[in-house]
């Protein structure tokens, strides 16, 4: 999305300087390498120690966002993902905008410039649309954006820009952790998703495909 | 090219199979004039070949053969298919009026012989569900290429596929028992199953590989074996990327030792990247192996592999749970296909493969030459690597992997920009060599154009197969053998 945002810039008069912050571990620096070599300016891993599991501490992730932005690398717009496969609870990007005092839109599918202080944000709002044109800064949480796959770098881009080497921080555990102690995480358990199903007898796929159309699709499609 | 109008083609399609059997629905056909080598086009839905005249679907040998009398006799081109899995161009009608065959409503299987180990079924049998039902038997075909979801029976023998599991069970040129096949005169021949015989030349192998150039098949007897999968053993060990001529050699070790894994694997570190990145560093190949068989047999292999492999330093051994986790999602179905099509149309991201053969003096230096050749000619390259994934004797494959961005090139000129200037390299690199340029894929119309360098002096005997056996030339054209200019 950023990438795109940047590629719709051109013409706006507005020059974007893509920025990527991750918690994380060494083994993500292979990713964070691609970013590189997809023309991001800086790419920063602030250190997660091995034996600490934060994956579900928006408050810290939070902290350490609030902290790089405020102290070190100023942003105007920041983008954050909520669809990690452990620990997505929806929270770090409110927690972020409320520390920096900067407003927040969650479910974010499309971005557009408008000029150097404002974008056009589109979002999915109680099923509805919304788009919005908003200043500058704002955090920004992606939703179920279509196409949200990353392009790919040329070998030869890789070879040019990957070995840019990452920036590094490295944050006072004890004291992040300090302060989490106001929140324990007591109880984790999966929600229990499940669907009715009904299974189609029939001999022949034909009779299948009959049943499957007068229970089900008929009345529907003559509703349309 | 036919000799009557489209419309006389479809009328007299419809006359012999009837109305129901013969489509002639536009996007059916658009879609029906080419296979997965035009990728791309299929994925911008351009259409750049001749688009058929009809799509028939057929039910009998006796029905394939009416329909291949009334195309020879009328100059009709016509491609044979099934599981539509092909990916050298091997289903694009390249002329003008084709009529596509389609044999995957015969999907009968006629008969699992438990006694004497061979199963018998119609050509549109799909492997997979023959496979799924053969193994609640406990028993398997020992056949599992990528494309298993996908292919069956006819185009499988069609284009001498072979599997995974091919270091043990061999390809499916190992696995034949007997045939039926329909000619373009409309002869039906039957070749029966016998374990062996010496009568004359296999003449088996007129039928596998012809790659609907010389008849349709229309049934296959294939061999059983038992299916053990709880014996399975899963051996890996990680090598820098530099090692790759070490890791062939070792391929080779256990192949001269007299082993027989189920599947011996080399992928370089670029490939390795794809399956094992969650835990494979950076710059490491991978190789791999699988004992599959009797119970007293699985561990001896993986003892006598560890023994050999414990020579070499350069090895690090992994767990062979990860590997045991990679092998269960190997496999390409539907699903794949339709998030890969997604993926291309949001990144122009595109990747193929290219398979090839090589001795084991001359396949690294296929490998090597042909990756360096394609870095250094063809621009937006994102990947190019490779593994070799069945092994023998005398040699191996390589199974060429790549990935471009596609810059600048309209739909229609994606395929010489890249597919083809990347495909040229490859051939050029292996013959040059002394391998194959074919593996398992088939020739296709992709790769046609190399026939005579592929076949040398022997091109004689298959052109002489083609002009008896298809003398109107009506099978395939373009297949095997590349169309005149």
């Amino acid at each position: 999305m950023m990438l795109k945002l940047s590629d719709l810039s051109e013409g706006f008069d507005v020059v974007y300087e893509l920025s990527v912050l991750t918690v994380g571990r060494r083994q993500h620096e292979a990713f964070l390498k691609t970013l590189y070599a997809l023309k991001f300016e800086h790419v920063v891993r602030v250190e997660a120690e091995e034996d600490k599991d934060i994956r579900f501490c928006p408050e810290i992730i939070a902290d350490l966002a609030a902290g790089y932005i405020t102290d070190t690398s100023p942003q105007d717009v920041v983008i954050m993902g909520v669809q990690s496969s452990e620990g997505s609870n929806g929270k770090t990007p409110l927690l972020l905008a409320e520390e920096l005092g900067w407003p927040c839109i969650t479910e974010v599918t499309a971005l557009e410039p408008v000029d150097e202080g404002h974008l056009k944000v589109t979002s999915e709002e109680d099923g509805h649309t919304a788009v919005q044109v908003v200043g500058v800064p704002c955090v920004l949480a992606v939703g179920n954006a279509p196409s949200s796959y990353l392009r790919v770098p040329t070998l030869k881009d890789k070879m040019k820009l990957g070995k840019k080497p990452i920036e590094h921080i490295v944050p006072n555990w004890d004291q992040l952790l300090e302060k989490e102690r106001d929140v324990e995480l007591t109880e984790l358990a999966a929600v229990e998703e499940r669907r009715d199903a009904v299974v189609i007898e029939g001999d022949t796929p034909e009779e299948k495909a009959r049943q499957l159309y007068e229970s089900y699709l008929k009345g529907r499609l003559e509703k349309i | 090219m036919a000799i009557i109008s489209r419309e006389q083609i479809v009328e007299g399609l419809v006359g012999i199979l009837g109305s129901e059997q013969v489509i002639t629905d536009e996007q059916v056909l658009k879609e029906s004039s080419l296979d997965r080598y035009r990728k791309y086009e299929q994925v911008c839905e351009v259409y750049t070949q001749p688009i058929p005249a009809a799509v028939v679907y057929v039910k009998s040998a006796e029905e394939v053969s009416e329909v291949l009398k009334f195309a020879d006799d009328n100059e009709i081109n016509v491609v044979p298919r099934t599981g539509q899995s092909a990916i050298e161009g091997g289903l694009e009608t390249a002329l003008k009026d084709s009529v596509v065959i389609d044999g995957s409503t015969m999907n009968k299987v006629i008969k699992v012989d438990e006694y004497n180990m061979q199963v018998t079924c119609q050509c549109g049998v799909p492997l997979q569900e023959l496979d799924d039902m053969l193994r609640e038997r406990g028993y398997t075909t020992g056949h599992s290429p990528q494309s298993k979801p996908l292919a069956q029976m006819g185009g499988l023998v069609a284009t001498r596929s072979i599997g995974q599991f091919s270091t043990l069970y061999g390809g499916i040129e190992d696995m034949i028992v007997g045939m039926e096949a329909v000619f373009p005169n409309g002869k039906i021949c039957r070749i029966k199953n016998v374990p062996r015989r010496a009568a004359g030349p296999d003449i088996r192998h007129i039928i596998c590989g012809n790659e609907g150039a010389l008849c349709y098949i229309t049934e296959v007897t294939l061999k059983l074996f038992k299916w053990q999968p709880d014996n399975n053993r899963y051996i890996g060990y990680m090598l820098d990327d530099e090692h790759m001529k070490l890791g062939f050699d070792c391929l080779r070790e256990v192949m001269v030792e007299g082993y027989k894994p189920s599947f011996a694997r080399l992928y370089d570190a670029a490939d390795a990247q794809q399956h094992f990145s969650a835990w494979l560093p950076e710059g490491k190949a991978i190789l791999i192996w699988m004992a599959e068989g009797p119970a007293n047999i699985t561990p001896a292999i993986e003892a006598g592999i560890k023994e050999m492999m414990s020579k070499h330093p350069e090895l690090e051994e992994v767990d062979p749970k990860l590997i045991e986790k990679w092998y269960g999602g190997l496999n390409w179905g539907p699903e794949q296909i339709a998030e890969e099509k997604e993926e291309i149309k949001a990144t122009q991201n595109i990747g193929i493969t290219t398979e090839v053969s090589g001795s084991w003096d001359n396949i690294y230096d296929i490998y090597k030459t042909a990756c360096d050749r394609i870095m250094e000619e063809v621009p937006d390259m994102t990947l190019m690597g490779g593994h070799s994934s069945h092994s023998y004797i005398n040699g191996t494959n390589m199974y060429f992997v790549y990935y471009y961005n596609i810059v600048d090139c309209a739909p229609e000129e994606e395929i010489n920009k890249y597919h083809d200037r990347i495909n040229e390299i490859i051939c050029e690199q292996v013959i040059k060599y002394g391998g194959s340029i074919v593996h398992h894929h088939g020739l296709g119309k992709a790769r046609a154009k190399y026939v005579t360098e592929e076949y040398g002096s022997s091109y004689y005997m298959l052109k002489t197969l083609k002009q008896a056996f298809d003398p109107n030339g009506i099978m395939n054209m373009g297949t095997l053998i590349p169309l005149r200019k």
